[in-house]
């Protein structure tokens, strides 16, 4: 078995330490009203079982990154798969450090989930090791993308936290307008939440099922010569079609639940690389998160934020304000000299300027100038708090799209990672 | 205390203005200077050989009014311009007008076949490996720019031109 | 006459207009706030900030307009949403080729795109606007910075030992109780631990009842040394725009060929230059097939003109200092000038051939004489033959009138036509026509051209070994960059900065015993968490166990 094998196989013990310790943190957080139970002693006891679960997951997870390191020879993080896992082992690795602090077992609750949606997310790249182009061989590119997603990851945690502020603070029993509408938007945030499980779910139901469907594609392209030129381009589907791209035939569509042809066209100006895919994709998640969340509805007959609200009783809310606010403020340094200056390091080296205002860095800077503000805002009287918790949620939304949404959306240089 | 404070406070407030006014004034001026010199802007200076086996420079035509034509045997319209300069030439340069032809690095055998051919009576200049079309900032031929006896562009014109385009403009260089 | 705020603490210290808490022994000046029990506002230690003093003139109006944090989080909230709409389309400056920006954006975004050209969001990043923006922020960070760090130095620089029981116990973080035995002795006890913790210690002069414990207060210059490295990043950025400071130019060098560099000394040679492309066994199933480069490299030499760089009539005399193999991620560096790898094209260049004459009638063959496509030599002599260069075409073709004329200046298709003496052709000379590339010959017809002086005499190549051609021709960027040390060293000071302040905290404890009433306050710049349990751990160690939480005035977590 070579090296890379075997990282992968660690890398799927590691994945279900991840969910184990999850379905362990949720056992100490709501177990305590079990009957029967001196609530402390069940919650440190759990929590601490969790936490070794979690940390014996982080361990397989280091391990399947070094022997995949050695295995192919060059550092796992030049494509998606491999940054996106590196990513979530970089929010275990802050989420240890902030439990090592303040050790309230609630935030594995919050943040180990992340990590597995990540982690699950990653597996939709493709896994193979890809050879890397030159400007990619670089002892910077390393430092900086490491660095990069190290802080991106404190901020994950500053994001739970955030998170777990809200749920505990809204009061769902509020009918006044404001909180009405507090709770909406928690609602809305655990809804996105949900669709992105949803597109998780979507796309390895259909993988699993082996789905496809084949379109070809009529292009305009103008060449380098200024001629212009018809392209053929063939796009895989392997979620059913509901969108196909613009201006294309369909070469074969395997029927599912009778839907033989696509419903819908892509509009003309999706003209990007695949973009008629995505956009197929994009409403598959919003359709199986939106059947998730009409599910969980059903089941407990009440709003998800409602459901999760009492599991936090007990919890300080100043708590979860000041562990959401240290997050941010230990990972914001170690941004600034991953996503921007080893940034710049490297892109000195590689080309020549240290700043282009390629897509992708004006939205490391646009991150950078978010949580800068943020901190600003601490500084200032009544922004503690609720809109703190609100401004870390909005921040983690800010990162994910500097880190997938300029890659899937927006080409630039760094879209070698693109899929 | 109180003084020297106000005085801090305009120092550090006149600098700001002085470096942001600098700031912005360069963003909305300060094009790229790659670019190719425009109307009311200077030409570039230049020492080149000419086929006569001499050396021209753009200075040497101080306070006269200059045409400094890029052109390239290769270039069709280049070819088609090169008779009417020389007409033009020979009709104006008692009233003290120079063309300077600058060839587009072409080879020697090239140009001096080609200035036989056309016996042509003006300076041809021999670029070296693009240098001067560069500072030009040329991406088509012919250009032509028509340099005033003051040493500022009065026009740039790109592609080919009619005798009479040439001879209007000359006109107006010389303030007829 | 204008009244006067009384701005005299009744401890005797006389405080400056904007004074929220008495620089001396803390105790809230203003009667509203003594009346609160609110935990106290801790800011700048309560300090007046230089930007409230005075009456405002408007001079001091826009001091007090940079000074406000609010300004600087709207200023910076600004600049990221306009930073954000700049990144909907390409940005021009992401085209290395020439286009046309005022129809790109419609033809191919439509109204939006159109939109968006007009409101000038093409070049967001060199618009006046956004570049005002960035110097309204240095505004900020220079003005903010001065107006805070002064006071606050001189607050930290002066502090009271003994404070004012409001200030002690309106901190977030307060310990109160009654304690036995000799109270000098308890602040010594307690002292010792917090020492421990690594706080320093300033007990009360003589009576020794009261304690002030700092830790890390350096912590709080973080945020300044940050603020003036990023005013050196943004003034290291701003000198670039001095003429001579910046350079960003391209040059293509086919191998062989020894190029200037526009607007420097210098001259660039590429000995050879070599591209690698990884196998399909390297491959991943996906890419197999692809051409997928591996690793490209311009085998460089750099020169300098050390005489006659300006003299049209000689050759420049060239100085080699410096060779290198250029990769992408490995440029040629010197004295600031640096050569980077972008790009190739693989388009193979013919720079000489040195071909034979051979005599048909006498199958006797001469030369091979060296024939290189530009400046050749204009005579040569071959055994009884005579050749001279009439003339040369780099890309060979007729013109409308059927004249023989040339397309471009590069040998694509190279074409001389001799004026031929020798045995058996006329005296004058006979015309021949050479193409030195085979499928010019065939598609000029050669032969045809050259008629039946074609059947006495050929001029031909015999071998590869006598053709010299450039295989590849490189792209380098050519980069000079003044401004990068200083940018350099902005980025240090600000990093320097950041880890200060966040990865340390500045930590106090005031503690005062009255008789047998302890009165304890704590304040800490951030981290709550660990002020409490430095206070909690302390107390432990002395026999006073409580749970940190306790300690808990309420209040922000500021």
């Amino acid at each position: 078995m070579s090296l890379v094998e075997f990282s992968g196989d660690v890398f799927l013990v590691a994945f279900f330490l991840y969910c184990f310790s999850f379905l362990f943190y949720v056992i100490a957080v709501t177990g305590k009203r079990w009957s029967g139970r001196e609530p402390r002693e069940h919650e440190r006891r759990w929590g601490k079982i969790a936490f070794v679960v979690s940390l014996a997951g982080l361990a397989a997870h280091l391990a399947f990154f070094f022997t995949r390191w050695a295995g192919s020879g060059q550092i796992p993080t030049s494509n998606m798969y491999e940054f996106m896992t590196f990513l979530a082992m970089a929010i275990m690795i802050a989420f240890t450090i902030v439990f090592a602090i303040y050790r309230k077992p609630l935030l594995g609750m919050f943040a180990v989930p992340l990590t597995i949606i990540i982690v699950a997310y990653a597996s939709v790249f493709p896994s193979e090791v890809q050879p890397l182009i030159p400007a990619l061989e670089s002892i910077w590119l390393k430092v900086h993308v490491t660095t990069a997603a190290l802080g991106e990851a404190f901020f994950a945690v500053g994001f739970a936290a955030g998170l777990m502020y809200l749920l505990r603070v809204i009061d769902f029993k509020d009918t006044s307008k404001s909180g009405r509408k507090a709770q909406r938007w928690v609602e809305f945030t655990l809804y996105t939440i949900l669709v992105i499980v949803g597109f998780l779910i979507a796309v390895f139901a259909f993988r699993g099922a082996g789905y496809e469907a084949t379109f070809t594609q009529e292009k305009l392209v103008i060449d380098s010569q200024g001629q212009q030129q018809d392209v053929k381009e063939t796009v895989h589907y392997y979620l059913p079609p509901i969108v196909k791209p613009y201006n294309s035939q369909a070469e074969s569509v395997e029927p599912f639940l009778g839907l033989d042809k696509p419903l819908l066209e892509a509009p003309s100006w999706m003209n990007g690389v695949n973009a008629g895919r995505k956009l197929n994709t994009v409403v598959w998640s919003i359709i199986a998160g939106t059947l998730l969340y009409g599910l969980l509805r059903l089941l407990f007959r009440k709003p998800l934020g409602a459901v999760i609200h009492p599991a936090l009783e007990g919890v300080n809310p100043e708590d979860l304000d000041e562990i959401s606010y240290r997050a941010i403020v230990i990972g914001f340094p170690v941004f600034t000299l991953g996503a921007l200056i080893f940034a710049m390091i490297w892109a000195e080296k590689a080309w020549g300027r240290f700043w282009g205002w390629d897509p992708k860095e004006v939205w490391a800077l646009i991150t950078w100038l978010y949580y800068s503000a943020y901190l600003h805002f601490r500084l200032s009287r009544g922004w503690q708090g609720l809109p703190s918790a609100w401004l870390a949620v909005i921040g983690f939304v800010i990162v994910l799209f500097t880190l997938i949404g300029v890659n899937l959306i927006i080409a630039g240089l760094h879209s070698y990672a693109g899929v | 205390m109180g003084k020297s404070r106000k005085t801090i406070q305009i120092v550090i407030l006149f600098a700001v203005l002085l470096l942001g006014g600098y700031a912005i004034w360069a963003a909305l001026f300060g094009g790229d200077d790659a670019g190719r010199p425009e109307a009311g802007g200077e030409p570039p200076s230049f020492t080149l050989a000419d086929t006569a086996g001499g050396v021209q420079s753009l200075s040497d035509y101080e306070g006269q009014p200059v045409v400094i034509n890029f052109w390239g045997s290769f270039c069709e319209p280049c070819v088609k311009e090169m008779p009417e300069f020389e007409r033009q030439y020979e009709k104006w340069k008692d009233r003290g007008l120079a063309i300077l032809a600058i060839n587009l690095s072409e080879d020697t055998l090239t140009v001096n076949n080609f200035v036989s051919r056309f016996d042509l009576s003006y300076p041809i200049l021999r670029d070296v490996d693009r240098k001067i079309e560069r500072q030009y900032g040329l991406r088509q031929y012919p250009t032509t720019f028509f340099v005033k006896p003051d040493g500022t562009i009065m026009e740039v014109v790109v592609g080919g031109m009619l005798e009479s385009d040439i001879n209007e403009r000359v006109e107006r260089l010389l303030e007829l | 006459m204008l009244a006067v705020e009384n701005t005299k603490c009744e401890c005797g210290h006389q405080n400056a207009v904007g004074t929220v808490l008495c620089e001396s022994c803390g105790k809230p000046l203003d009667a509203a706030l003594q009346q609160s029990s609110e935990p106290l506002e801790m800011r700048y230690d309560g300090v007046a900030r230089r930007s409230q003093k005075s009456n405002p003139a408007i001079i001091d109006r826009i001091w007090n307009f940079f000074s406000s944090v609010k300004i600087a989080i709207y200023l910076i909230v600004v600049t990221f949403v306009t930073a954000m709409l700049g990144t909907i389309y390409p940005q021009e400056s992401s085209f290395i080729n020439s286009f046309d920006a005022t129809t790109y954006y419609e033809e191919n975004y439509g109204t939006p795109g159109k939109i968006y050209y007009e409101l000038g969001l093409s070049h967001t990043y060199e618009s006046w606007w956004f570049i005002g923006l960035l110097v309204m922020i240095g505004t900020s960070l220079v003005i903010c910075s001065l107006d805070r760090v002064l006071p606050l130095y001189r607050a930290l620089q002066k502090q009271q030992i003994r404070k004012h029981h409001q200030f002690i116990l309106r901190q977030k973080t307060v310990y109160r109780s009654e304690i036995a035995g000799d109270p000098k002795e308890w602040v010594e006890k307690f002292g010792a631990q917090l020492k421990r913790k690594g706080y320093k210690l300033h007990f009360e002069e003589g009576t020794g009842t009261a304690l002030l414990a700092e830790k890390n207060r350096f912590s709080r210059w973080g945020p300044y040394i940050n603020h003036i490295g990023l005013i050196l990043f943004l003034l290291a950025v701003l000198a670039r725009s001095i003429p001579g400071w910046q350079m960003d130019s391209y040059v293509s060098v086919p191998d062989g060929d020894t190029v200037p560099i526009a607007g420097t000394n210098y001259y660039v040679k590429s000995e050879k230059f070599n591209v690698e492309f990884y196998t399909d066994d390297e491959l991943p199933e996906e890419l197999k097939g692809t051409a997928r480069a591996k690793k490209y490299e311009t085998q460089a030499v750099l020169y300098k003109c050390v005489a006659n760089c300006d003299d049209p009539l000689k050759e420049p005399e060239l100085e080699e200092v410096m060779d290198h193999n250029i990769i992408v991620n490995d440029p040629l560096v010197y004295k600031g000038l640096k050569l980077y790898q972008f790009d190739f094209n693989l388009t193979p260049r013919l720079n000489a051939v040195s071909p034979i004459l051979e005599d048909k009638r006498t199958g006797e063959i001469y030369g091979p004489f060296y024939l290189p496509m530009k400046n050749p030599e204009l005579k040569h002599q071959l055994g009884p033959f005579t050749l001279e260069i009439r003339a040369n075409y780099m890309e060979f073709a007729l013109d409308s009138e059927g004249k023989p004329t040339t397309l471009s200046r590069e040998p694509n298709a190279p074409a001389f036509i001799f004026s031929v003496k020798g045995p058996g052709l006329a005296e004058e000379g006979e015309p021949y026509i050479y193409f030195p590339m085979q499928k010019d010959k065939v598609k000029f017809a050669q032969d045809t051209i050259n008629r039946e002086l074609a059947g006495k005499i050929e001029i031909r190549v015999d071998g590869m070994e006598n053709v010299d051609f450039s295989e590849a021709t490189t792209h380098l960027n050519v980069r000079m960059d003044k401004a990068l040390p200083y940018l350099w060293v902005g980025a240090v000071f600000s990093m320097v900065g950041l880890i200060l302040g966040s990865y340390w905290q500045h930590r106090r404890i005031w503690l005062r015993v009255d008789g047998t009433e302890l009165a304890l306050g704590a304040h800490t710049n951030k981290n709550w968490f660990g002020m409490r349990s430095d206070v909690a751990g302390a107390l432990k160690k002395i026999g006073v166990e409580i749970d940190p939480k306790t300690l808990d005035n309420g209040g922000n977590n500021a």
